[in-house]
């Protein structure tokens, strides 16, 4: 008989080692992530205990919040924020100290966790991979089982353990059918479905994507879906492996090879969820009817087709969102009814797991081959090798002939751990996924799309259809 | 984890409502390093109980000498509400603090107690404020709380009930944390890696980062 459990399922089985009488199951982490920023607090608190991580190996730190984008020569010292250095350097001690892997910051393939896991082939269909990060699951694009965790506690089982209790979530398909227009990328698509299901839409879910669209996307494109799951409220977001993740996986550095490549291949057929899997809850989308989406406010609910206006909050009748719209409209310092293509901006930044990979940076450097930027901005490429690819095809010289600063590999403006902040009262076109208050900076004003817009944004120096820019 | 079972110990009374993580471990002290000898023990509510030079403010409770060696605090309502902030109850923690009893806690902050061997015990305002009014009268009284039978006792002898989870009574009473718990799972977690590993050998490891790749 055919197997009806759902990918999520099948994943999750495969790691239970005991349940609990409360329900919660015990599931062997393969493999681990960890970034700067909270991780010190579980290191700390192991070392008081005098606790040693259980499968060292299976984990890999990398340094991406806090690294500045630039003048990295100097390591380290050249911080010159002494918080930011300091953190820098206590996941380089905290690492050496309990023999955990570390891709510091000369590293030949340093980059965005969400980013190098995928490109090194860390991530893989079937694993059961955590991080402590809330866009953990853009891992999950390869058809794995990827679950942000807590920087203190849950880490911490997790190092000394290799193991995370958790609890099932219901699950949620979410099929997304029909050719996308042009110029309408996943980014929109992900964008278009939090618009209708809200920030809260998918929470308490796990999510598959599923559909057509989603089988005609690149690797890359449906790691941009996967990684904006958590702004529709689920912290798990998949996708059933196909041809597409196999033949993305083949070859790279912690792939299957040999026989082994054929016995996984074999494995990861059986993966799939079947159309006829029930799921808790099916939502369909239709993605014939999608334009090139912008966010106007400060949820990344609050977004609309380009050809839209900024919407007018005496029309909305649920009160709560009345207040929400009225709230981020003053935020935002946007007036009802503005036309969005007619909100000028200050500042681009293309980067962060969303949209920083090797397709994206390829499709801003399209609209901006042998054009001006209006407007200053950087790209900050989602890693190192992507950084190194990008200047073997000359985008780097695209970008810096466009007036846009070239930068090295990390988060960087997303949200400015690293300093990397605009400026109170900055309006700035970004690539990334979260527009919330202060998000890139106090006080600063973030509308969010994809690369190409991005990219339209910086020539006309407004918010502005790609499809209008022509050669 | 050290065990949690009946302890008596000196309680200090703090009257304010909704201390939120931020005061509970201010930002600023975020990013510190937590060392034996060096840990948030400063930090702990720090801009209530220092002025802006970082002088004790000598009309706050916990300054007072009769308090030194208070294991115990008695808040008022929503305790360490605001962020989800992990380190606040590090702080509560390295403060040397074993219990905190108020009318009601942040959940998230609950847990995280609870995790760490600290006990939020929530007991009827009335009560707590009746406990405020003891400790007042009484600098360095003791309350003493029974985990095992669940009661607190107050300083006047009035024995007071309050609830908690089960399972992690059990644990606390034991000194057993989570990583305690799972590690009686060793012999499943090892034989589940093992069959893991067999049947799927190729699974990534890091360890050639640390090579130097
Ligand atoms: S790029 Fe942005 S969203 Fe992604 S991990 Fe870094 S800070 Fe978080």
């Amino acid at each position: 008989m055919a197997d009806k459990r759902s990918l999520y399922q099948k994943v999750w089985d495969e790691h239970v080692i005991v349940t609990s009488p409360q329900g919660e199951d015990l599931l062997y982490v393969d493999f681990n992530l960890i970034n700067e920023g909270g991780s010190f607090l579980a290191f700390d608190q192991m070392r008081m205990e005098g606790r040693k991580p259980y499968r060292p190996a299976q984990h890999l730190a990398i340094t991406d919040h806090y690294l500045p984008t630039a003048n990295r020569a100097a390591g380290p010292a050249g911080i010159g924020n002494l918080e930011i250095r300091k953190v820098v350097e206590m996941l380089a001690s905290n690492t050496a100290d309990f023999g955990v892997p570390h891709m510091n910051m000369h590293h030949t393939q340093q980059g965005i966790a969400h980013v190098v896991a995928p490109e090194l082939g860390y991530a893989q269909p079937g694993m059961l991979i955590t991080c402590n990060d809330s866009h953990t699951a853009t891992n999950g694009a390869l058809g794995a089982l990827a679950i942000p965790i807590g920087a203190s506690m849950q880490l911490r089982h997790v190092l000394a353990t290799q193991t995370v209790w958790l609890k099932r979530a219901r699950t949620m398909r979410i099929s997304v059918t029909g050719t996308l227009p042009e110029a309408v990328t996943s980014k929109d698509v992900i964008l278009g479905i939090i618009a209708q299901i809200g920030i809260g839409g998918a929470t308490g879910y796990a999510v598959e994507y599923a559909g057509s669209t989603v089988r005609a996307m690149s690797m890359e494109a449906r790691l941009t879906m996967c990684n904006m799951s958590i702004e529709a409220g689920a912290r798990i977001g998949m996708i059933s492996p196909d041809d597409t993740v196999y033949q993305y996986l083949n070859g790279r550095v912690n792939a299957p090879k040999g026989a082994d490549w054929d016995r996984a291949l074999a494995y990861w057929r059986t993966l799939p969820t079947q159309d006829d899997t029930p799921f808790d809850r099916e939502l369909s989308f239709d993605a014939t009817k999608l334009a090139p989406m912008v966010s106007w406010g400060t949820s990344p609910e609050d977004c609309s087709p380009i050809d839209g206006a900024v919407p007018d909050p005496a029309l909305i009748t649920d009160a709560d969102r009345r207040r929400h719209v009225d709230r981020a409209l003053e935020y935002m310092q946007l007036t009802p009814r503005t036309r969005l293509a007619d909100i000028a901006i200050d500042r681009v930044f293309i980067g962060s797991c969303t949209n920083s990979r090797i397709e994206d940076l390829r499709s801003a450097a399209k609209v901006l081959r042998g054009r001006k930027a209006a407007v200053p901005g950087m790209v900050s490429p989602g890693s190192t090798t992507v950084k190194r690819q990008a200047e073997a095809e000359g985008l780097d010289a695209i970008f810096r002939a466009a007036g846009l600063d070239w930068r090295d590999a990390g988060c960087s403006m997303c949200n400015g751990s690293n300093g990397e902040i605009l400026s109170p009262g900055e309006r700035a076109a970004s690539t990334t996924n979260r527009n919330f208050e202060g998000r890139q900076g106090r006080g600063a004003m973030t509308h969010i799309m994809s690369p190409a817009m991005v990219a339209a944004a910086a020539v006309t120096g407004k918010l502005t259809d790609v499809r209008r820019i022509t050669d | 984890m050290l065990p949690f079972t009946v302890l008596t110990a000196v309680a200090v009374p703090l009257e304010i409502a909704k201390i939120d993580t931020g005061m509970i471990l201010p930002g600023r002290f975020m990013r510190r390093h937590r060392r034996p000898g060096h840990d948030y023990s400063e930090a702990f509510l720090h801009d209530l109980r220092f002025d802006e030079k970082g002088v004790p403010r000598p009309e706050f409770a916990m300054n007072m000498p009769a308090y030194a060696k208070a294991e115990i605090l008695v808040t008022d309502s929503d305790f360490g509400c605001g962020s989800s902030r992990e380190g606040a109850a590090y702080a509560v923690m390295d403060y040397g603090l074993r219990a905190l009893i108020g009318p009601s806690f942040a959940e998230i902050f609950y847990g995280n107690c609870l995790q760490n061997g600290l006990l939020p015990v929530t007991l009827p305002e009335p009560v707590v404020h009746d406990l405020w009014a003891q400790l007042r009268n009484t600098p360095g009284a003791t309350i003493t709380i029974d985990l095992p039978n669940q009661q607190v006792i107050a300083p006047d002898g009035s024995a007071h009930a309050f609830e908690i989870n089960q399972l992690r009574k059990e644990r606390l009473v034991l000194g057993i944390d989570d990583i305690d718990v799972t590690l009686e799972h060793r012999a499943a977690i090892d034989a589940f890696e093992a069959k893991r590993q067999q049947a799927y050998p190729w699974l990534p490891n890091a360890a050639h980062v640390l090579a130097g790749h």
